[in-house]
């Protein structure tokens, strides 16, 4: 098969104006990006961790312990929340799409805060389940200083590999939890309107939509391992 | 999409035979080489000193205390599980991911067992870098002088439990290749971790006992010092874990692209081996009972495990009596003799005070669990034998030194009365809190040194007030006679003890009849 007869544009976009064409340029080109990052199968991951949360508030699932175990769940929810849509900035196509993608410097962080709303919306309806610890500013804090390690290992080390920041923010979470501090940097152990826990959390997000933006997710060294 | 339900099943000749274990160690070889299990060892590594080591250092020097955290309780298992999961179910899902799931169909090999491959070679880095982190971990107590011996069977649960968490994981990749397999088999492994834990705090008998973070009743103070650690559990676990990496990898046989008919039914046959080796595992683990040293599992108990181990005790001397103590623990040497110095002065002389003072392990129940046990004193000459384990030592679950003495004066003082294994008679009561007076012991301080954590059972249900619900203030009729007892001076206590102790023991004394 061969596209070398194929020299004109198909009908409906030689019909339209050039900026309805540049509209449907745009359309299509997001929707692909969108499609080449698996955004829509986040979208529909996402319903694990916001079930998750709604089933531990619903039916009172008590975890015994201190801050640590209690809220361990939560945590857990907004963790899985943060690496899906961490690992959705891995892209398939390496180099050849650096080189010709200029608007994925935008695309990039327009995504991730996109799935980022969307799941701090999704968790938050989870939440009506029950009584969640801190409330919605804390989910939301705590979703987004997490996705930011995530995409901050993406722009490191791969977006394939992307959760294991969010995962292993969790696991020190909890150390830090059973251990009593009370660093910013461990915001969740943070009461819910902490100045300082919020700019942690939120500077973390905003470094890794930084990082995602300018670097984009890493092509391994060995993109035979990571890709 | 794969075409394999279409490819022939292909016989390999004679020759291609011999050389198939060959072929099998290079391909092995490739795998190892392009796996991506070392990309997460110096993150996991991070984490295994952050949250195995870390808690464990300031406990005291004795190897049941220093891995009760990151081994009895399972903690370098949950530091290592996820992420291997995670980086498994990557390289399971490799083929899908790429496209190339028809391309391997149609080689010389069946599907199935170049993705064993791939397996063995993920379950190779990652088993073989928990072996290699413990080692390091166990090398690093070793250096610090850590007293007794290394739970070697909880090593072997934890390297079990890695392989299992690589195939599961690898399988959840094989069937669900996607980017999001990977967080997705990484998430789901750290909360069935997370799961055990809590149903493991909370159960102390059942099936529950299998969970491998359960650290209930099966990694008691005894063990490694005064008894071997007993296996019976460990083996347990051990069969389940192994089980449920069986189930998984035979299930990862059974989809048509996986090989021949053949191939698929033998991969049917390893998945309900591995379903019938975890539940048996389970159904041990059910049977199991709490015995003095530790769980016990009849199937699977060897009596050898039930002798003591053979050791040459480390004697000192406080108040002229000689104390003997285990080697493991020399180093309180000075903090037991400084505890009993003042309540063994007390009585020094009066019939029924020890010559001897010597260490013997806890005897748990499943009705005290591992609270700490009564002293007693017996044979000719006289020998108190004081249960010291591990979990009694300052330092040891948040215990101070403070309450360590106040521990070792009380069972005293307690064994001294006669009183056994109960709260004693009221005249027991009222004597056991002048003496404890008499050796720096405040009454006010008594009620709350009653309730403390780690005595026997006898101790919150004494009649003595609010000892029962938490400590209260120091009054009552109990209390007014041992401070009559108390207000006498040392020598005219002395001797009405010596009067009065034969009918103090066997109860027949009244509060009325104290001085």
């Amino acid at each position: 098969m061969t596209a070398a007869g194929v020299r004109t544009p198909p009908p409906e976009a030689a019909a339209a104006s050039p900026a309805g064409q540049s509209a449907i340029a745009a359309l299509r080109l997001t929707s692909l990006y969108l499609e080449s990052r698996r955004i829509p199968a986040a979208l529909g991951l996402l319903a694990g961790p916001v079930v998750l949360l709604w089933a531990s508030l619903y039916w009172h699932w008590s975890i015994a312990g201190g801050a640590a175990a209690r809220d361990l769940v939560p945590l857990v929810a907004e963790t899985g929340a943060a690496a899906i849509i961490a690992v959705t900035t891995h892209g398939p196509f390496g180099d050849p799409e650096r080189a010709t993608g200029r608007w994925l410097p935008y695309l990039r962080p327009a995504a991730a805060l996109l799935l980022t709303t969307a799941a701090f919306g999704a968790l938050a309806a989870g939440s009506l389940g029950g009584r969640l610890p801190g409330g919605s500013m804390t989910l939301l804090r705590n979703l987004a200083g997490m996705t930011g390690t995530g995409l901050l290992v993406a722009a490191v080390l791969s977006g394939a590999f992307a959760w294991i920041g969010p995962m292993a923010y969790m696991l020190v979470t909890e150390g830090a939890l059973a251990g009593g501090w009370t660093t910013p940097w461990v915001w969740p152990a943070r009461p819910p309107h902490d100045v300082g826990g919020a700019l942690c959390a939120y500077g973390v997000f905003a470094a890794g939509l930084v990082a995602i933006t300018l670097l984009g997710a890493r092509a391994a060294s060995r993109p035979a391992l990571l890709e | 999409m794969t075409a394999a339900a279409d490819v022939p099943v292909r016989h390999l000749p004679p020759r291609a035979r011999r050389a198939a274990p060959l072929s099998a160690a290079r391909l092995l070889r490739l795998e190892l080489r392009r796996n991506a299990v070392p990309w997460i060892l110096l993150l996991v590594a991070a984490l295994f000193w952050f949250d195995s080591y870390r808690p464990s250092a300031t406990t005291p020097p004795i190897w049941v205390l220093r891995t009760f955290w990151n081994m009895g309780q399972g903690h370098t298992i949950i530091d290592f599980g996820p992420f291997v999961a995670g980086v498994a179910a990557w390289m399971g899902s490799r083929d899908g991911r790429r496209g190339t799931a028809d391309l391997v169909t149609a080689t010389a090999r069946p599907r199935y067992s170049a993705q064993l491959a791939t397996w063995a070679a993920t379950a190779v880095w990652a088993v073989g870098a928990y072996l290699a982190f413990v080692c390091v971990l166990f090398g690093v107590y070793a250096r610090e002088g850590v007293q007794g011996s290394p739970p070697w069977w909880w090593v072997a649960v934890g390297a079990a439990a890695v392989t299992a968490f690589s195939a599961a994981g690898f399988t959840i990749g094989a069937l669900y290749p996607s980017r999001f397999a990977a967080p997705l088999a990484a998430f789901g492994g750290f909360l069935v971790m997370t799961m055990s834990s809590q149903t493991g705090f909370s159960h102390t008998s059942g099936w529950a006992l299998i969970l491998p973070t359960n650290s209930n009743g099966n990694y008691q103070p005894v063990s490694g010092i005064f008894y071997p650690y007993l296996p019976d559990l460990p083996i347990a676990r051990v069969m389940f874990l192994t089980g449920i990496a069986v189930v998984a990898l035979g299930l990862l046989g059974l989809p048509a692209g996986a090989g021949g008919p053949l191939l698929r039914r033998g991969a049917g046959a390893i998945t309900l081996a591995g379903v019938t080796m975890a539940g048996t595992a389970v159904g041990l683990a059910a049977s199991a009972r709490l015995e003095p040293h530790g769980m016990s599992i009849p199937a699977l108990h060897d009596a050898a495990n039930d002798r003591p181990i053979a050791y040459t005790p480390v004697c000192g001397r406080t108040a002229g009596v000689p104390v003997c103590l285990n080697p493991a623990y020399r180093s309180i040497m000075a903090d037991v003799a400084a505890a009993l110095r003042p309540v063994l002065g007390q009585v020094a002389g009066l019939p029924g005070a020890p010559g001897r003072v010597i260490q013997v392990g806890g005897n748990y129940s499943s009705t005290e669990g591992e609270a700490g046990q009564a002293m007693t004193i017996s044979g000719d000459p006289l020998v108190l034998r004081m249960p010291l384990d591990a979990g009694d030592l300052p330092g040891a679950f948040g215990g101070t030194t403070t309450q360590f003495t106040d521990q070792l004066r009380l069972l005293f003082v307690h064994a001294f009365a006669g009183v056994g294994n109960g709260a004693g008679t009221p005249a027991q009561q009222a004597v056991q809190a002048a003496l404890l007076q008499g050796a720096g012991m405040p009454f006010a301080a008594q009620p709350k040194a009653l309730s403390g954590y780690g005595l026997p059972s006898w101790a919150l249900t004494t009649d003595l007030p609010g000892s029962a619900d938490g400590p209260g203030p120091a009054t009552g009729p109990v209390y007014a006679a041992a401070r009559r007892l108390a207000a006498l001076s040392p020598a005219a206590r002395h001797a009405w003890l010596a009067s009065h102790l034969a009918a103090l023991r066997a109860g027949r004394l009244t509060l009325a009849q104290l001085p």
